[in-house]
């Protein structure tokens, strides 16, 4: 499924009806996704959706049962092993080797990445300072905080320079400051790198992706840029009205659906949010409410309103 | 080769782990413990004294004897039996107490009436209700058998012509018997083999801790594939490993053991290691915590253990052919300076080749299933269905 918003035509990572059983679980069914060359495209859906099953598969760490991921036209049945030096890989949990120094854990990973050996030194000294981390080179692990391991993941995951950046909930447990300093990053290499970033936040999904894909149940629903699916889902603007007498609510929901500017109306924690494709009846739709109401706000749809609503 | 760069570094990191070290010189502790035990025990063995390995009946019980010949007072064995010499009446009154455990009357002039034909009439009180009563009555018995032989023994000499000359019969031992053998060789080649039981868990340790501390998802990502892995952190145990049993050995040549060949019995014994690292994988492999990988250990190595003793036990006793399937029956032979055909060194070897290759095999295709690295994972019949079937596996 390909979405709306590419300004790319070159597909650097295709997916093509992957699909992954775990026992009687279905994890991944028949997925597909194209992935543009430097594009930064974002996975959201809930837990157990299947977004680190199907990174893991293109990272070559779990096989499909069916179904295939061309990497810069290469499969992963293919040539895994050329697949792997391609990317570099940010697991969902920062687990590192607790006895190692931070300079040789990335001499360690540099090493089976295969980075030349005149080269390494010089790029650890380079991602140290790109982490900030350059004082506690040093240090062992274990000393480190969880802020400072996701530091030194993303530098180990960059230690070979690769082509593609798949991130598994990079800012999940951070501070605020260490997730901003994380999302800076991914920012600065946005268009240098073709990146997958799975994530929870979607405020961070909408702020730092070209593109959104909705993964729920194993299935692809929608996928596009994150302005593209909010108008697709809620227009321009949402209207919330709170009112002082809750009967009638279905009644209230149909006079309100039969306004042309208006998309859709849920009623949810004892409030009306009308979604409206433009603005010009909202005087109209809170009269229809009368002296009854008791607030009325209007905001700008998010991420987040998109994800409620489809995965409902 | 990234398989390499992970035994350099899982070596590098042992050497530099304290745990480690502590483990390692406990263990030189101990060896040097062992060989003093075993060259008291064995200097004992070879003494003429020699050691006794049952308990003396000395102390545990006793007798009275009345005995007016003379005649069992001299034979009776007192390291079995204390023998009071009381008369009739104390003896009794003894017994009542549970002082003694039994009183014998022997009758005079017992030699004359033997010599003469006529039967001897012992008498012995015992309290059968002491256990410990029975070994009285069987000294007792042995001792009339002693002394039964010994007038056999002068009535046949006395119709032997006096002019025959008695051959001398030289006895003379040649080799060593059993017991010693097991002793000497046996202790001496587990002592050369302990280091592998040791150390071959650390594989444990470093496949099965990948799994716990969740570190083995970025390294499947390494572009390398998941044999290089298993066959990198192998080979630094096996590194690991023959750093000690070369140290062994100089520690056991200083001490004074003797053994032939100590490079071709240090080359064995690295080769053993292989395959024991080889099925120490599979168990990690399989294991999803060390406490599975523990007990699945313990099985392992019950097998290897009996696989590797019982041929050397076979081969002392029998001189078993079959007995050099176990590298220890070679290297026992190796250090006990026997000439080995090529044949028996080929059997060995070959043993050795294909266990490694087994073990290895399903290490490997243990560690690259999702559903063992991943879960859910399946039973040990399923994997056993799944490698018959040649299915997946």
């Amino acid at each position: 499924m390909v979405g709306f918003g590419m300004d790319s035509n070159e597909v650097m990572i295709k997916i093509e009806s992957l699909t992954k059983s775990f026992g009687r679980i279905k994890a991944l069914d028949d997925l597909n996704l194209e992935i543009k060359r430097g594009e930064l495209l974002g996975i959201i859906g809930p837990n157990g959706a299947g977004k680190t099953t199907a990174i893991r598969m293109a990272c070559c760490i779990l096989k499909p049962d069916f179904g295939d991921i061309k990497i810069d036209g290469i499969s992963i049945h293919e040539d895994p092993i050329r697949i792997k030096s391609m990317i570099g890989y940010l697991p969902e949990e920062p687990n590192l080797y607790e006895r190692f120094k931070a300079k040789d854990l990335l001499k360690y990973f540099a090493e089976l990445y295969g980075v030349p050996k005149n080269d390494i030194n010089g790029r650890i000294e380079y991602l140290l300072e790109l982490v900030g981390m350059t004082e506690r080179k040093d240090d062992r692990i274990n000393t480190f905080s969880k802020g400072l391991r996701q530091r030194i993941s993303v530098a180990r995951a960059l230690v070979h320079d690769p082509e593609i950046i798949i991130l598994d909930e990079p800012t999940m447990g951070l501070d605020p400051a260490t997730a901003n300093s994380i999302r800076d990053f991914v920012r600065n290499l946005k268009g240098n790198k073709t990146m997958i970033l799975c994530t929870h936040y979607m405020a961070e999904a909408d702020s730092l992706c070209d593109r959104v894909a909705i993964l729920n149940k194993g299935k692809i629903i929608d996928v596009g840029t994150p302005s593209y699916l909010k108008s697709k889902i809620h227009g321009d603007v949402i209207l919330k009205v709170r009112i002082q007498n809750l009967d009638d609510v279905n009644s209230y929901k149909e006079q309100i659906m039969k306004f042309a500017s208006v998309a859709a109306v849920d009623f949810v924690d004892e409030e009306y949010l009308i979604s409206l494709k433009y603005r010009d009846e909202i005087s109209e739709i809170v009269e229809l409410f009368g002296n009854k109401v008791n607030s009325i706000n209007t905001k700008e749809p998010t991420l987040e309103d998109v994800f409620i609503n489809t995965v409902k | 080769m990234k398989f390499t760069s992970i035994t350099k570094w899982e070596f590098k990191n042992t050497l530099k782990s304290k745990k480690f070290m502590m483990i390692f010189f406990l263990q030189l502790s101990v060896l040097f413990l062992m060989i003093i035990i075993f060259n008291s025990f064995v200097t004992n063995i070879e003494s003429d004294n020699g050691v006794s390995i049952t308990p003396s009946l000395s102390g545990f019980a006793s007798m009275d004897v009345l005995d007016q010949s003379g005649l069992f007072l001299k034979l009776i064995n007192p390291a079995d039996l204390t023998v009071i010499p009381l008369s009739y009446n104390n003896s009794m009154n003894n017994i009542a107490n549970g002082k003694t455990t039994g009183f014998l009357y022997v009758p005079g002039n017992v030699d004359q009436k033997i010599r003469s034909g006529q039967t001897i009439d012992m008498t012995i009180y015992l309290d059968s209700s002491d256990p410990k009563s029975s070994v009285v009555k069987d000294e007792v018995n042995s001792t009339t058998q002693i002394i039964s032989q010994s007038y056999s023994n002068t009535l046949t000499d006395a119709v032997v012509p006096q002019n025959t000359t008695i051959p001398t019969v030289k006895k003379e031992s040649t080799g060593e018997s059993l017991p010693l053998q097991i002793i000497k060789k046996v202790m001496l080649v587990i002592l050369l083999f302990l280091p592998l039981l040791l150390f071959g868990n650390m594989i444990i340790d470093t496949v099965v801790g990948e799994k716990e501390r969740k570190t083995g998802e970025i390294l499947i990502a390494m572009p390398m594939s998941q044999a290089q892995v298993i066959i990198g952190k192998s080979m630094a145990v096996v590194l690991t490993i023959s750093l000690q049993v070369a140290m062994w050995l100089v520690i056991l040549l200083i001490a004074g053991f003797h053994i032939d060949n100590p490079l071709l019995v240090f080359i064995f014994i690295f080769l053993t290691s292989i395959p024991i690292i080889g099925i120490t994988s599979v168990v990690a492999a399989y294991s999803k915590n060390f406490k599975e990988a523990g007990i699945g250990l313990s099985i392992a190595y019950m097998g290897i253990v009996g696989f590797l003793v019982v041929p050397v036990l076979l081969y002392l006793s029998r001189k078993s052919f079959i007995a050099n399937i176990s590298p220890m029956t070679i290297v026992m032979r190796l250090f006990s300076g026997e000439s080995i055909p090529p044949i028996d060194y080929g059997i060995s070897i070959v043993t050795i080749l294909i266990v490694s290759i087994i073990s290895y095999w399903i290490a490997i295709k243990l560690f690259e299933r999702d559903d063992i690295m991943f879960g859910p994972r399946p039973g040990i019949l399923r994997l056993i269905y799944d490698l018959i079937s040649f299915k997946k596996f």
